[in-house]
């Protein structure tokens, strides 16, 4: 349907009677002329005479054309696309311009993406835009609507709605679509202009709409009568996708846990990975990459609209090492950014153990090590953990250099040279020492020979039962007051602290109130059960039973095993790390660094350093926001000292897996959320979305005229 | 018409000194500078011809008989006066002419200075107005030869009350003239040879097949070569009621055209049959053009 924007330049029109009139003119007004050579003008008028009618006939509806063009072109026709006659008003209208830059927006059709399709819309939109009509945009990306502070009045100046049009760039963020046309709808409110009108750009993915939200109200004027209502702005929605299905498969999680079947420091990664199509993919190939290397792939069939795991194994090196979980690209079309995701694992290093046997036996299950050797065996700890067990003469004679951890069994008070390697061990090289006491050991010999090595000095044996004895269950000690949340004891979900708290300890030692040690568990009298003392670079961890049958039954129960496994690594501080929590791109992450240092610098996934801001609590973290995926990394140093990467600090942001799931909202469900048909459309491109405007005719008929023009000059040349 | 009869003293003026000359042998009555085509009764022998039956047999040469025993006729060259017969075309379309003189008025001095240089050199002239009817069908008036002084006076008179009106009836008046001419003559026809019917150029070649030397002076109007109009214009003919409306620029190129060709194309067909075609612009000089004329044939 053909609509006009100055319709009163149609009289222009008028003035086609002109070259009617001309023509009219120059049939009836002939000068007469007696000539002599008559036949030749007769014979030529012959000869041209059709040519010529016919040439004047063109000429006069080529300068009719002309004018015509002229006229039309300056009364600026358009061509209303049947689509949108609903959500149309006369006059001008102040138009909010919406370009979703959410992350699902940069899928690639091709070689162009969905957001590159939608800015060049927008784009268009602008330019078919009256002069009379004043225009906002506003990129729809974040949980809080619009990115870059949000949207602004509508304004004339379009050079700098153009500019920020053009330079628009898609995020990795989620889009909350249904807050964006409220925002948009307030920021209209702001325009004296009557007519409101929204044109939104995107995939129109449902993830990003809310069905069950208000439609968005442009707020009633300031100088309207209190309680009037607001008004519903035309809302024109052009699919960036224009109706077509979107398929995608995407990373949506991975988990990295060890594989003891893998052997020492061997991970299985688990990748959760979503089909949002209609169609199962099948044989879709996933591949591990550590660094640059793909070290396993496998291939996994989704189901359409479903999920499937795939499990990749691989021996990681010791560290923190960051990896990727990748699908193959798929060439034709797909969202590329969530066919991978990263993780950083903290895998611990290798620990080499001593053990001290203070009471060796030659049946096996009264060896004083026994169980500390089944606990710390290969099969146990992934081979992980390289234990070596020595008597104590011998191990008082054998050099310490090399071990992580010393483990002091049932050891009779040691010679003071021993004591002194224990201590340099600890101080200098920061190696561990554990102590577990049994009848070898005196309390006051002890104190004596190990000294200050002790968290707390000894006092004496309590025998809280007899083992064997009448009514010794209940006689015998319990851990009572255990700290969960230590690197011993994390690995006790609440289920399994019963496992731990039924160990019956029938006497361990008192120890004197002395020292400053803490505490990790205590029986439950009070006394201290595990007691640590930090010791130069290294720690020393008393336990004041045995770690045989002898004192207690705790080394026949299922608690022990994981307990003495994380005592060796948490002092030979090669813990097993809590693998970081996961971020994801839109929040913020904070960075605590140890006591006493500073996060310097952050880098982001490219390389490049990421402003991050500081809190007044806490000036010494860093708040990160997360722009982009990947693997973030901290340097960190105390004051004044060159900063280096701590890579307990790194940390992996994924995107939100919301984000791959492109199916698309139901239109009419979309339209009755946004007020109906008559005031909401969805669009497949900007012509549609002109709204008043439609397609311009006036450009065509500009060249139309020029070409009458043309014509015209031409004929009357000849 | 009125002839600009100040214009005649001076193109005689500027062709005084010359002679008009014939070219070729013409048969006249009177001796002069002429020579005579006409054989037998000449007082100077030109050649022998072999008798044939027919021939006269008073002029058999006996000598030639007693000496190779064979017939031989003598044949005679004789000097005569020329006889000139002046034909003007005075048809509508002579009468256009948009400058200092139509076509009419033109041609009229031209045939007035060739009429006084003709007789003035002691040859006969006659003068034949080509138009609608008068004393025959195409003829309007005709003046038969003569070359006394009076004789031209009322020859110039005729001339200067000649009117250029009705159609062209060319062909009628030359099969006229060919009539009046009667023995060899020099036929010296004015016209712009605008005939719709096609038939002067016949009639011409006619009048040259029975052995008069015939000199076309083809006469137009520079408007006529260059057809400068630009405004739409009702174009009248000057010989009947036909009219035609025409936007002259449109048509321009192929008027000229069409002009060139039919000029060309006389010009050959008539040097074809050996009538000599002197194709006259009005705005030139009627003397130069005479001049350069008479130069032409007294080198020929």
């Amino acid at each position: 349907m053909l609509q006009f924007a100055h319709p009163a330049y149609l009289w222009g029109l008028l003035a086609i009677a002109l070259p009617i009139l001309v023509h009219l003119f120059n049939q009836r007004r002939p000068r007469p002329l007696a000539f002599g050579a008559i036949e030749f003008v007769l014979r030529s008028q012959r000869q041209k005479a059709r040519r010529l009618r016919l040439r004047q006939i063109l000429l006069l509806a080529l300068r009719c054309l002309l004018i015509a063009a002229v006229a039309l072109a300056l009364a600026r026709p358009s061509l209303k696309p049947r689509g949108v006659e609903a959500a149309q008003t006369s006059g001008p209208q102040a138009t909010a311009l919406v370009l979703d830059a959410s992350l699902s927006m940069r899928y690639r059709i091709g070689t162009r993406t969905l957001f590159e399709k939608a800015r060049a819309e927008a784009l268009s939109a602008l330019e078919r835009l009256g002069p009379d009509e004043p225009a906002a945009v506003g990129l729809c990306a974040g949980p809080g609507g619009f990115t870059g502070g949000g949207m602004g009045a509508p304004s004339f100046d379009r050079l700098a709605v153009r500019r920020l049009l053009q330079s628009a760039q898609p995020t990795y963020l989620a889009s909350d679509l249904t807050g964006c046309l409220a925002a948009a709808a307030k920021a209209l409110g702001e325009s004296p202009v009557a007519g409101k009108r929204i044109i939104a750009f995107s995939d129109l993915a449902a993830h990003s709409i809310r069905l069950d939200a208000p439609p968005p109200l442009v707020p009633p004027a300031a100088n309207a009568p209190p309680g009037s209502p607001g008004i519903r702005p035309n809302v024109v929605l052009v699919d960036a996708a224009r109706a077509s299905d979107l398929p995608n498969a995407a990373v949506v999680a991975t988990a990295v846990r060890p594989s003891a079947s893998l052997g020492p420091r061997g991970y299985e990664v688990v990748a959760t990975i979503a089909n949002s199509g209609t169609q199962m993919v099948s044989g879709l190939q996933v591949s591990l990459k550590v660094g640059p290397n793909t070290v396993a792939k496998g291939f996994v069939d989704v189901p359409a609209r479903g999920t499937a795991k795939k499990t990749l194994g691989a021996v990681l090196p010791p560290g923190v090492v960051g990896g990727r979980v990748e699908l193959a690209r798929n060439e034709a079309q797909g969202l590329d950014e969530d066919d991978g995701q990263d993780f950083v694992v903290h895998v611990p290093r290798d620990v080499k153990a001593l053990i001290v046997d203070g009471a060796p036996a030659s049946l096996r299950s009264r060896d004083e090590a026994f169980f500390v050797e089944a606990a710390l065996a290969p099969a146990r700890t992934g081979g992980r953990i390289h234990a070596q067990t020595l008597d104590a003469d011998a191990a008082a004679n054998a050099p310490l250099d090399g071990y992580d951890v010393i483990l002091l069994l049932n050891v009779a008070a040691p010679p003071k040279a021993f004591a002194e390697k224990l201590r340099q061990a600890a101080v200098q090289r920061g190696a561990g020492i554990f102590i577990a006491l049994g009848d070898h050991v005196d309390p006051d010999a002890y104190n004596d020979s190990l000294g200050d090595l002790l968290p707390r000095p000894l006092h004496l044996i309590k025998t809280a039962a007899e083992p064997g004895a009448q009514g010794t269950e209940e006689r015998a000690a319990r851990f009572g007051t255990v700290e969960w949340a230590h690197p011993l004891f994390r690995v006790f979900g609440p289920a399994e602290r019963e496992g731990l708290e039924s160990a019956r300890t029938f006497r361990y030692a008192l120890l004197k109130p002395e020292g400053q040690a803490h505490t990790l568990a205590s029986y439950d009298d009070g006394a201290p059960a595990l007691i640590e003392k930090p010791m130069g670079r290294g720690r020393v961890l008393l336990y004041t039973s045995t770690a045989s049958r002898t004192w207690t039954d705790w080394p026949i129960r299922v608690s022990f095993l994981p307990v003495l496994q994380q005592t060796v690594s948490w002092l030979a501080d090669a813990l097993e790390q809590r693998q970081p929590l996961p971020a994801q791109v839109g929040e913020e992450r904070t960075l605590t660094p140890v006591a006493g240092a500073r996060v310097e610098k952050v880098l982001g996934p490219d390389g490049q350093a990421v402003p991050f801001r500081r809190e007044t609590a806490h000036p010494d973290d860093a708040v990160v926001p997360l722009a982009a995926p990947g693997p973030y990394r901290a340097l960190v140093a105390p004051r004044g000292v060159e900063p280096r990467e701590e890579p307990t600090l790194t940390f992996v942001a994924g995107l939100d897996p919301k984000e791959s799931d492109l199916r698309r909202v139901d239109e009419a469900e979309l339209k009755a959320q946004l007020g109906g048909a008559e005031s909401a459309q969805v669009a497949a491109s900007s012509a549609a979305a002109q709204g008043a405007h439609g397609t311009p005719l006036w450009s065509g008929l500009l060249l139309l005229g020029a070409l009458a023009l043309l014509g015209e000059g031409a004929l009357t040349r000849k | 018409m009125t002839l600009p009869a100040s214009n005649v003293p001076a193109v005689l003026a500027r062709l005084g000194p010359l002679q008009v000359q014939a070219r070729k042998v013409m048969e006249g009555v009177l001796t002069g500078l002429h020579k005579s085509p006409h054989h037998g009764q000449s007082v100077e022998f030109s050649e022998h011809k072999e008798y044939a039956p027919g021939d006269e047999i008073r002029h058999i040469d006996w000598r030639a008989f007693a000496k190779l025993d064979k017939y031989y006729v003598k044949r005679f060259e004789m000097e005569t006066n020329l006889r000139a017969l002046l034909v003007l075309d005075v048809s509508g379309s002579m009468a256009y002419g948009r400058g200092p003189m139509t076509k009419l008025q033109y041609a009229a001095v031209c045939a007035g200075a060739l009429a006084y240089l003709l007789s003035r050199q002691g040859d006969q002239v006659g003068l034949c107005l080509a138009g609608d009817g008068g004393i025959s069908p195409g003829v309007r008036e005709f003046l038969p030869f003569a070359s006394s002084p009076s004789h031209v006076q009322e020859l110039l008179h005729i001339l200067e009350g000649a009117q250029g009106r009705g159609p062209t009836l060319l062909p009628a008046a030359l099969d006229f003239a060919a009539e009046k001419a009667g023995r060899r003559a020099l036929v010296i026809v004015l016209t712009d040879l605008f005939d719709a019917t096609d038939r002067s150029i016949p009639a011409l070649k006619m009048l040259r097949s029975r052995r008069h030397d015939v000199l076309l002076l083809q006469t137009h109007d520079r408007e006529e070569l260059e057809f400068p109009f630009d405004d739409p214009t009702r174009f009248l003919s000057m010989e009947d009621e036909r009219q035609i409306e025409a936007q002259p620029r449109q048509i321009r190129e192929s008027y000229l055209q069409q002009i060139r060709s039919f000029l060309e194309s006389t010009r050959k067909d008539l040097a074809r049959a050996d009538v000599e075609v002197e194709q006259i612009a009005t705005d030139a000089a009627p003397d130069r053009v005479l001049l350069k004329l008479l130069a032409r044939r007294e080198a020929a």
